[in-house]
């Protein structure tokens, strides 16, 4: 068994700027909006396919994202947007891509599911559960090769803990001592069923545990803690001491899809749960540490300025062209 | 430049440490490849390039695929080796919903430069779990490139083309091959994808085949001359791209079509070319096209019954005479 | 230790082990000069086989790996038709049709062999989960390597079988131990970060436990333990028995490295040669049986080399009927491939 991890690697008070707060904040509140405007595109068939939203979730993402370079690789799950937003994506060009318009970052034809923005970083998004923790290793390895110090973080569910290829995965990550940082995003289902239906595992950490790969489990909906994980997990794999597991506790606010009315909760868990509202949490926080007034301005500010951003995005992908139909058998191969 | 009578598993040896030499990028993994692998073709690598560059991976092939294609597409140019093709099973996710697609679904911003090595074919008894021909379930995946070297100048003349490729590439060998010998150029320019070659020139017939089948193709070929038949061998050497214009040059000039492949008959790559001609040449076809490939069964294990699966020059010469004599022939 | 039985019994265990021993040996001779294709020999691990596999009942599985010889062996599958199975003869388990990776026999309840590393692991898994729906008491044992550990299959099926109580018993053979590290040309085992081994199963919350697989007192115990804990409902169990590789099994084809076994090695110290002496000594779980029987006073050296007589017996005559054995006729190629 390895040792346990000395809780000095774990700060679990940053020395966040305020400016870096603030930062939080306004992408917390972009995710939010997005979210709930492609909700509404959906709804009007704008938007087509499968949709997997993260609203509820947007604390392991910003907490996790907004620290990591240009450089870094992120790869996200099946439920990617707020990931991607949060890594600094251009919310035109993925509000478009969900629209299938050609304006879109992947001309339209990688959709919600499949959403790439290399420039930024944000590699790739995946529809098939634990398809993307492979290529994060992959990632990881090359950067290293390269003699850089890029780090790779992959986001999963908690469905994804019981599939072959986590378990793979982190026995590579562990092997190699790969810069890779693993978030698993607990959100206590798998699709429509509760996690204790999949697994006898409480705490999923307890996997990292198994092939000595250092690990925390944080309340996902603490974006501050999630930071703070992060950030120790992200300068560990930049020093080159390999790879850690974070699992942040969090909770869907919708179903696991777009239509999906998750009558299989139930609602006293969803009304405890939406106290616990990562960005009415964070709003909190902010005002108890006197980083803004109580009742200032700065949130409603954010938040009005993250819904202009949005319902920007929305007109713009509406009027943008769809794909040429000569491009459905385009870049099918690389030059 | 040098040239040497090497053997196929030499020739690929030989590419491979050329194209690590040539490329920093390039790195070689699988399962026992510091080793050499199970017939040696990676044998030296480690010892030349250090464990940096020549990794072995658990017993892991889901994984492994997935984390050379995640590799590939952040800077480096992997080289994967499937030890067994019928273990490619294994990886399937990873090889035919990311690495193949993956350039596509982003619009192009993805690029998969990854190579996969895969030992292929029946002999020697090994049974239904090491000797299958699987290149027709890839062949049907767009974005993958597949290509099987029939003797050992081509198996290093495309194993340096698909490792330069920026595509994922399938490079299929089959291990009864390993061991021929043949003349090879080293450092020779390397052989296009999408380029087959003809093998051995005639006007009667035409009989494209792939990989070991080539070798059969062109025995068949000379007992045919002897009775006054020649036939036209085309080594296809790429199954994607297809050469399809090789193919339909011969078989307007010949009117008569083999296909052979060691793969099972049915729902072989064969049906496509054999689609393809009639699509293409109906007008110059004198006679059906004929297939011959395995039975539609399991690679069985005993040697005997083996034998009678794997299709033989004798298999060949008989579809070839069906052409010959065909009811309706014009 | 001995396995705390009959002394009858205990010798027929000695009989079992010898038959393994001398196939496997019989079968390296044959190999040579021929091609048969590649295969494993279960010399060194017979102290597990055995045992365990005693304990079974009509009705019980047991899913297999390329390492198969033994346990089809140790649950009394004809060795001749094993022999002609592995030459490819139509007397053989299979028809010929399996060779040596894929062997089986439904009657001694061996559904298959996969030759995929992990390959049987869902398919014992969801025995299991057959004989739990159905309400059967029967039990499930998957028979795996210590390399099986890294494929994603054993993760997805350990944690249904956990979370399900399936009556399944994994029984890891890890042979593993001294392979870690080996110079070049020396077949290789697995790569896996997890230590112990047991922690793969154990996170999972299914009880796990490792053993010296070359004490068959620790296996009889430990596997009469799991088969009962399986057979009443209470859910699986992960073994890892750990033996130390024979020697001959380290290059990438089996060879008698250690020479045909001279069981007087068992009770006479001047008969074991410097070359493995190590192996001859402390690390055969066969000759150490054979040295715990004669110290117990079950058996005699005279009792021992009779035994192992007519099990040599037996043996050349196996390989003769396999040698002897028609090969099936072409049809047979075709048939079979749908029920």
């Amino acid at each position: 068994m390895p040792p346990a991890m000395p809780p000095q690697l774990w700060p679990m008070r940053s020395d966040l700027t305020r400016e870096r707060l603030l930062t939080l904040l306004e992408r917390m509140w972009l995710i939010r909006a997005f979210e709930e405007k492609a909700s509404e595109l959906y709804a009007r068939g704008v938007i087509g396919g499968l949709l997997h939203l993260g609203i509820g979730q947007e604390g392991v993402a910003a907490g996790s994202c907004v620290q990591l370079r240009r450089d870094d690789a992120v790869f996200g799950s099946h439920r990617a947007h707020a990931h991607a937003i949060a890594k600094g994506v251009d919310v035109d060009k993925l509000m478009a891509e969900l629209a299938g318009r050609a304006t879109g970052y992947c001309g339209g034809k990688g959709g919600s599911m499949h959403i790439s923005a290399m420039e930024t970083g944000f590699i790739t998004a995946t529809g098939v559960v634990g398809g993307n923790i492979p290529l994060a290793l992959g990632g990881a390895l090359a950067a290293r090769r390269a003699g850089t110090d890029r780090v790779s973080v992959v986001f999963f569910g908690d469905g994804t803990a019981q599939s072959g290829s986590f378990h793979e995965s982190l026995n590579i990550a562990a092997l190699w001592g790969l810069p890779v940082v693993l978030i698993c995003e607990n959100n206590g289902y798998a699709e429509f069923t509760p996690l204790s239906a999949h697994t006898n595992v409480a705490r999923l950490a307890q996997h990292a545990d198994t092939y000595g790969i250092p690990n925390v489990t944080v309340d996902g909906s603490d974006v501050v803690a999630v930071y703070d994980a992060v950030a120790a997990a992200v300068a560990r794999a930049r020093a080159g001491d390999g790879p850690s597991f974070v699992e942040a506790l969090t909770h869907r606010l919708r179903g696991h899809y777009e239509g999906d009315p998750a009558k299989y909760r139930e609602l006293s868990e969803l009304e405890d749960w939406k106290q616990k509202d990562p960005l009415a949490r964070y709003v909190g926080y902010l005002e108890q540490s006197g980083v803004i007034s109580e009742d200032g301005a700065e949130s409603p500010a954010a938040e009005r300025a993250a819904r202009q951003r949005v319902n920007g995005a929305a007109e713009r992908a509406l009027a943008a062209p769809f794909p040429d139909p000569s491009a459905v058998a385009t870049q099918v191969y690389a030059g | 430049m040098t040239v040497a009578t090497i053997r196929y598993i030499d020739a690929i040896n030989s590419a491979l440490a050329g194209e690590m030499k040539r490329d920093d990028s390039v790195i070689v993994l699988g399962e026992d490849v510091t080793l050499g692998g199970p017939f040696g073709a990676t044998k030296g690598l480690s010892e030349e390039f250090g464990d940096d560059r020549v990794i072995n991976t658990p017993i892991a092939e889901g994984t492994v695929m997935g984390l050379a294609a995640g590799a590939a597409m952040l800077g480096a140019r992997p080289i994967l080796e499937v030890m067994f093709i019928d273990f490619i099973t294994l990886a399937m996710d990873q090889l035919v919903n990311h690495a193949a697609k993956l350039h596509y679904m982003t619009g192009g911003q993805a690029v998969v430069p990854l190579t996969i090595r895969a030992l292929c074919g029946a002999g020697g008894g090994f049974g239904a779990h090491h000797s299958q021909s699987l290149e027709a379930w890839f062949l049907h995946v767009p974005g993958l490139k597949v290509v099987a070297p029939s003797n050992p100048a081509d198996a290093a003349g495309l194993l340096r083309s698909a490792v330069r490729d920026n595509n994922p590439v399938l490079f299929l060998e089959h291990r009864g091959l390993y061991w021929r010998k043949a003349e090879v150029t080293e450092d020779a320019i390397p052989v296009p994808l999408g380029m087959a070659s003809v093998a051995r020139q005639g006007g009667d017939l035409t009989i494209v085949a792939v990989s070991k089948m080539v070798e059969v193709a062109l025995a068949a070929a000379d007992d045919l001359s002897d009775s006054g038949i020649e036939a036209e061998v085309i080594d296809l050497r790429s199954i994607v791209p297809l050469d399809r214009e090789a193919i339909l040059a011969s078989v307007r000039r010949t009117g008569r079509l083999v296909v052979v492949h060691e793969a099972v008959t049915f729902g072989g790559i064969g049906a496509e070319i054999a689609a393809m001609a009639q699509e293409h040449a109906f007008a110059h076809l004198v006679a059906p096209v004929q297939r011959v490939g395995a039975p539609f069964a399991p690679v069985p294990a005993s040697v005997e019954l083996e034998k009678i699966f794997v299709p033989g020059p004798d298999d060949v010469i008989a579809a070839a005479r069906r052409t010959m004599t065909a009811e309706g022939v014009r | 230790m001995l396995p705390d039985l009959r002394p009858d019994l205990l010798v027929e265990y000695l009989r079992r082990m010898l038959v393994i021993r001398r196939f496997e040996e019989g079968l390296i001779k044959l190999a040579e000069g021929r091609d048969i294709g590649h295969f494993h020999v279960y010399i060194g691990q017979e102290s597990t086989g055995v045992p365990a596999l005693a304990l079974l009942e009509d009705g019980d599985l047991t899913f297999t790996t390329h390492r198969n010889h033994g346990h089809l062996l140790a649950r009394g599958v004809d060795p001749a038709a094993m022999y002609a199975e592995i030459l490819g003869k139509a007397t053989g388990t299979n028809g010929g049709k399996g060779g040596t990776l894929h062997l089986a026999s439904a009657e001694h309840g061996f559904p298959t062999t996969s030759a995929v590393t992990g390959g049987c692991i869902p398919l014992a898994t969801g025995a299991a989960f057959g004989f739990s729906r159905l309400g059967r008491d029967r039990v499930s044992v998957c028979l795996m390597g210590d390399g099986a550990l890294e494929e994603g299959a054993w993760h997805e099926s350990a944690n249904i079988a956990a979370m399900e109580s399936l009556p399944i018993i994994f029984l890891c053979e890890n042979n593993s131990l001294e392979a870690l590290g080996q110079k070049a040309n020396e077949y290789p085992s697995s790569t896996m970060a997890a230590s112990p081994l047991t922690e793969l199963a154990a996170v999972f919350g299914m009880e796990s436990v490792a053993i010296d697989g070359a004490d068959s007192g620790v296996v009889h115990d430990t596997m009469a333990a799991a088969v009962v804990k399986a057979r009443s409902g209470d859910g699986p169990i992960f073994i890892e028995a750990r033996t130390v590789r024979w020697p001959g099994n380290r290059p990438l084809w089996p060879q008698l490295l250690t020479g045909e076994t001279d069981l007087t090695m068992a009770w006479d110290e001047s008969a074991i040669p410097e070359e493995h002496g190590r192996w001859h000594r402390a690390e055969d779980g066969l000759l150490a049986y054979i040295r715990g029987l004669l110290a117990a006073g079950y058996v005699d050296e005279r009792t021992v080399t009779d035994i192992d007589a007519g099990v040599r017996e037996k043996m050349s005559a196996g390989v003769q009927f396999a040698l002897d054995s028609p090969y099936p006729d072409p049809e047979a190629a075709l048939s079979g491939v749908f029920g």
